[in-house]
């Protein structure tokens, strides 16, 4: 095999792109378009939107969402361990306490850090970061 | 089962040094501390990699050659040696030029070092990993921390849009290359690469296992942005925090080319004409493409992101050399060699020029080179420094740049045959064209007038941290002595070939 084995390649290739082009390019020159107010609105039937529809909700349930997943897939290697536990003996709880210590010590880190806390404006580290935004804006405004 | 913990123990020091470094995030101290825990871990690390290298000239280490543990899936020989030294080198520095620069505005810190020590873990396995699945749980390792990190500039639009892209382009490409794998061990029945190997010998022909192997190499192409897999890299490079650019175009390219060296000259060492073929394009397409868009780019992190795409064009020639039908086992072993210490070489130059990125952005924040006129007249060490750089990743003697490019074409051309003469032309043409934009940028900063819209407050001293004074240091000195000596480049580069012909 060879470069030159791969023209199959580049054909069907060159073929493939053709084809897309003149697809596109015919339906475009053949069909009809005749735009109506109907045709142009999101839903044909239906009640017509009256304001966007996704609100932004907050990241937290993200978050809590993400942290019941690694911990529900902890339980699932933790079943793996525990239908061989006898054969594994001490050696595998010690294993398996440094999965669970490895893990605890995230939980731990995500908590302090607060990703826990579903009131955000209680957050030490947010109020400091708000109070020094604010104490730079009112130093611009004084430079100013 | 009995486990070699010597040969493992990079990688558990490592993984305690990340563990470490959140609970001292978690600690009531500056968070400067996260750094250099981060960073005393990375050298405590490095320690069992020179113990386990010098093994036979040590009292205390039991030798016994190449260590091979967990049934073939991970193999600690002098190649993953050299290659875990260069990515525990490579976070080093990336980690030194990350400190002033995160402190110099509120990033979060502690995440950041453990996400940069997470993903050089990944770096350190994928070095010894023999094994489809363990290749894959180590590359992964790398790329994951690094969409966070690329989006490390929270408030900022280009940030997000580099992280975003770098994602979604990260995640199809592991996607492709799980595609190519599940194809190889559907045909071979194997995962280790010894496996994959001795059943490919009947089984060349497959027209399954060449589709396999191709998506296989196609997702590490998209991790050494290869062109045409080139696209995210530009605009990632220029979005991502500068320290976070400089790693990911050193130890996470570094790490695609492991990946892909141990693939082509192990696994498929039989399909070397399938795999020869199709680097072959990519080289010279990555080259060529890379320095020709370079050319015009007006932003020197842009610049230097399609220098790094043509960078890696350098690097894959000798694969595609490779592809002549009566290449013999010491010429494979080569162009193996040209593709490590080309890679070697490239590592501390990439850095360095990062590191003078960072620190003439200090001063002028922009990175636009019509900005950076005339900085020879108020930083000539910067503008040294920029010099020797940009002239060695131009290939320049006596910088370190010019002895790789050396290997590569003693390689291509000692190959011989009308596909590896080819390349080595297109390679020469395009060294050419890559000397144009590096003294572009030096002719900017040494000869050019400074523009009179730069505050006169910028152009006076403004200090730079020791920490980022240290990786400048570090990388100038290599760069420098290694042009001067490169046998001990060379050396190293040598010992890596082992399992090229030894099978």
């Amino acid at each position: 095999m060879t470069l030159a084995d791969y023209l199959p390649i580049v054909l069907m290739a060159a073929v493939g792109i053709g084809f897309a082009a003149v697809s596109l390019w015919l339906s475009w020159r053949l069909a009809v378009n005749n735009p109506t107010p109907e045709k142009l609105a999101p839903y044909e039937c239906g009640i017509v939107p009256l304001q966007e529809p996704v609100e932004r909700f907050p990241v937290k349930f993200y978050l809590v969402a993400m942290l019941f997943v690694i911990f529900d897939v902890e339980i699932i290697f933790l079943f793996a361990w525990a239908v061989r536990f006898e054969q594994h003996g001490w050696a595998g709880v010690a294993a398996v306490g440094i999965f669970v210590a490895l893990l605890i010590e995230t939980l731990i880190y995500v908590w302090k850090r607060g990703a826990l806390d579903w009131n955000v404006a209680r957050r030490e580290r947010y109020r400091t970061v708000v109070a020094e935004r604010l104490e730079e804006s009112q130093r611009v405004g004084e430079a100013a | 089962m009995n486990i070699d913990y010597h040969a493992l123990a990079p990688e558990i020091i490592l993984a305690l040094t990340v563990v470490a470094v959140l609970v001292v995030d978690l600690l009531p101290v500056e968070k400067f501390w996260t750094a250099v825990v981060g960073l005393g871990g990375l050298f405590l690390s490095f320690i069992p990699v020179l113990t386990l290298g010098f093994c036979e000239s040590l009292e205390f280490c039991d030798d016994t050659g190449v260590r091979v543990l967990f049934g073939d899936s991970y193999v600690v020989d002098t190649f993953s040696l050299v290659l875990k030294g260069v990515f525990l080198g490579g976070a080093f520095i990336s980690i030194l030029l990350s400190v002033g620069y995160l402190e110099s505005d509120r990033f979060w810190q502690g995440e950041y070092y453990f996400l940069l020590l997470s993903s050089a873990l990944g770096a350190v396995v994928l070095a010894s990993s023999r094994d489809l699945i363990t290749l894959f749980v180590g590359l992964e390792l790398v790329t994951g921390p690094t969409f966070l990190m690329a989006g490390w500039r929270k408030g900022d639009a280009r940030s997000n849009e580099a992280a975003l892209k770098f994602f979604i382009i990260g995640v199809i490409s592991a996607a492709i290359l799980l595609f190519g794998m599940s194809l190889v061990y559907g045909v071979t029945g194997e995962t280790t690469f010894t496996g994959i190997r001795l059943a490919s010998a009947g089984i060349v022909d497959q027209p399954l296992f060449t589709m396999g192997v191709v998506f296989t190499l196609l997702g590490f192409a998209f991790k050494v942005s290869a062109v045409p897999f080139h696209f995210w890299t530009p605009d990632t490079y220029e979005g991502a925090p500068t320290p976070v650019t400089a790693y990911l175009s050193v130890v996470s390219k570094a790490a695609g080319f492991v990946g892909l060296l141990v693939l082509c000259y192990l696994a498929f060492a039989e399909l070397r004409n399938i795999w020869g073929a199709a680097l072959w394009i990519l080289a010279a397409l990555s080259m060529t493409v890379g320095n020709l868009i370079a050319l015009k780019q007006t932003n020197v992190v842009r610049l230097l992101g399609y220098s790094s795409i043509a960078q890696g064009g350098f690097m894959l020639v000798p694969f595609g050399a490779a592809v002549t039908a009566g290449a013999s086992p010491a010429q494979l072993e080569d162009a193996f060699f040209a593709t490590v210490t080309y890679l070697l070489i490239y590592a501390f130059m990439n850095l360095g020029a990062f590191a003078v990125v960072i620190a003439v952005r200090n001063r002028l924040v922009t990175a636009e080179m019509d900005a950076w006129g005339g900085l020879y007249n108020y930083a000539p060490g910067l503008a040294t420094m920029l010099a020797i750089f940009f002239l060695s990743l131009a290939g320049v003697p006596p910088l370190a740049g010019w002895f790789a490019k050396l290997v590569m074409f003693r390689s291509a051309l000692s190959i011989g045959g009308g596909w590896a003469i080819a390349l080595a032309v297109i390679a020469v043409l395009n060294a050419v064209i890559g000397f144009a934009y590096y003294a572009k940028v030096v002719k900017a900063a040494w000869f050019d007038p400074i523009p009179e819209a730069i505050p006169a407050d910028e152009l006076r001293g403004r200090s730079i941290v020791p920490s980022l004074q240290f990786a400048l240091g570090l990388t100038v000195v290599a760069v420098v002595l290694l042009g001067f000596f490169p046998d001990v480049i060379a050396r190293l580069g040598d010992l890596t070939t082992g399992f090229v012909s030894g099978f």
